[in-house]
């Protein structure tokens, strides 16, 4: 145990600045995935049935391929073509574009299940589609996917060590590193696990305190 | 002030409505009563475009309804709800404002100076700050009628406004409604509180399956009907037990 301990102390600083590139990869594709999402839920509720087809599309496509695979294709394939990302960019952009999908289905989630009866009283003051969108069915449905969003951004915590794959010195990666060059593979990935629920259980407790604050009555 | 003619709607197979004819005057109150489902606020939701009536058409205030004139139309025509449909993320006042500020693009401070005092006209001066979910039903219906006059429309529509209260609410309502009414507020509703019809209406329509089996002064269609369907639904109503 005390040998555990003494490793510990040693090892917490190159991890924790691996804690640090995952928490920063999380916030920056949490925020692509977000706006990309909210393009996406419009799309897919939009009244121009072109809009809805390529919606459809994309979000099969992106749920139909695995994260992996799709980071690969954004470092790997990508810079063939000339267009070169390097590696925490990659990171971000590729896991912005896969959850983008998931924040998607949250959102729409939400809107949809905005009362269609304050849609109606809204139409009866003579507001526009775009206004009603923002002013009624946003913030009410951004409350109700509340929830799932919580769910989804642990989700992309856990799935940001994927970057790892792509050279991205985040926790996981820094932890692999670690444990090849010292052979202490128990002590560092059981410090790896603990980093990243004291990451997630946090985040967790955030998104119910904003539930909480969010309810109106 | 309102007219409408000719106007049918379908929802798919069924015929809601067939044939709609009528006009309501500047500074008049017409209630439209009938069984559920007989259409009537179907007829009320064609006149702010809420429904798209298939034939027939309606004029409001000189101005035929069309895709293009129906915001004009909306800025002209209030509605007010069976169930409220206030705005649960907005306060009071906030709801009041809404419309003011944001379709009619009035300065905050004057929307809100107006939307006081329209708060003190329902009783609810001091409910400014409230959430519509912290108010019981009469309240709620009565910021209701405070945002649809917040609008300064020369008509209001009422759907079903005391429907969704708890009989002891009934009241509070109907006491303001029948005050615009005294104002000389031009008023649809539909309702079925058929005293309360006999006592402000000026006119009163009986619907049955999306005609207008009978309509006149209200006194007389609501206590001495001609025909045989309107007295058999006033019988119902009225003795219900």
């Amino acid at each position: 145990m005390s040998e555990f301990l003494t490793d510990a102390v040693a090892f917490l600083p190159v991890l924790a600045r691996g804690l640090w590139t995952t928490v920063l990869l999380t916030v920056c594709a949490l925020a692509v995935s977000l706006a990309l999402g909210l393009v996406w839920a419009l799309m897919g509720m939009s009244q121009y049935a072109p809009l809805r087809w390529t919606n459809n599309i994309v979000v099969n496509t992106v749920r139909g391929i695995p994260i992996i695979v799709q980071l690969f294709c954004v470092y790997f394939v990508l810079p063939d073509w000339g267009i070169d990302f390097p590696p925490f960019l990659a990171g971000v952009i590729g896991l912005g574009i896969a959850y983008s999908v998931y924040q998607a289905e949250n959102l729409r989630g939400g809107f949809e299940s905005v009362d269609r009866q304050l849609v109606e009283a809204g139409t009866a003051l003579g507001m526009s589609r775009g206004m009603i969108t923002r002013r009624i069915v946003m913030p009410l449905g951004l409350r109700t996917a509340l929830p799932s969003f919580g769910n989804t951004t642990v989700m992309l915590l856990k799935d940001s060590s994927i970057a790892s794959t792509i050279t991205v010195a985040e926790l996981t990666r820094s932890g692999q590193l670690l444990a090849i060059s010292t052979f202490k593979n128990g002590t560092v990935y059981v410090l790896i696990a603990l980093l990243y629920l004291a990451a997630s259980i946090p985040l967790a407790m955030a998104v119910r305190a904003l539930e909480k604050k969010a309810a109106w009555r | 002030m309102i007219e409408l003619s000719g106007v049918a709607k379908a929802f798919g197979a069924r015929q809601i409505l067939r044939d709609v004819s009528f006009t309501v005057e500047a500074g008049e109150v017409a209630c439209l009563i009938g069984p559920s489902g007989s259409g009537k606020s179907t007829i009320l939701r064609t006149i702010n475009g809420l429904e798209r009536h298939d034939a027939g058409t309606i004029t409001v205030d000189g101005t035929l309804l069309s895709d293009k004139s129906l915001p004009a139309i909306r800025r002209k025509v209030s509605m007010v709800f069976q169930r409220f449909n206030l705005f649960p993320h907005r306060t009071v006042i906030e709801n009041i404002i809404e419309g003011p500020v944001h379709v009619l693009r009035e300065d905050p401070e004057a929307a809100r100076a107006r939307a006081v005092e329209l708060l003190s006209r329902v009783g609810l001066a001091d409910r400014a700050d409230a959430h519509p979910g912290q108010l019981s039903g009469g309240q709620q219906q009565r910021v209701g009628i405070a945002r649809a006059l917040a609008m300064q429309p020369q008509a209001i529509l009422f759907d079903e406004p005391t429907s969704a209260l708890d009989p002891e609410r009934v009241g509070e309502v109907l006491a303001v409604i029948r005050e615009l009414a005294e104002d000389g507020m031009t008023m649809v509703v539909v309702t079925h509180e058929i005293a309360f019809a006999r006592e402000v209406a000026d006119r009163a329509l009986f619907i049955d399956e999306g005609v207008i089996v009978e309509s006149g002064p209200a006194r007389d269609v609501l206590t001495a009907p001609s025909a045989e369907r309107t007295r058999l639904f006033l019988d119902r109503v009225l003795r219900p037990h």
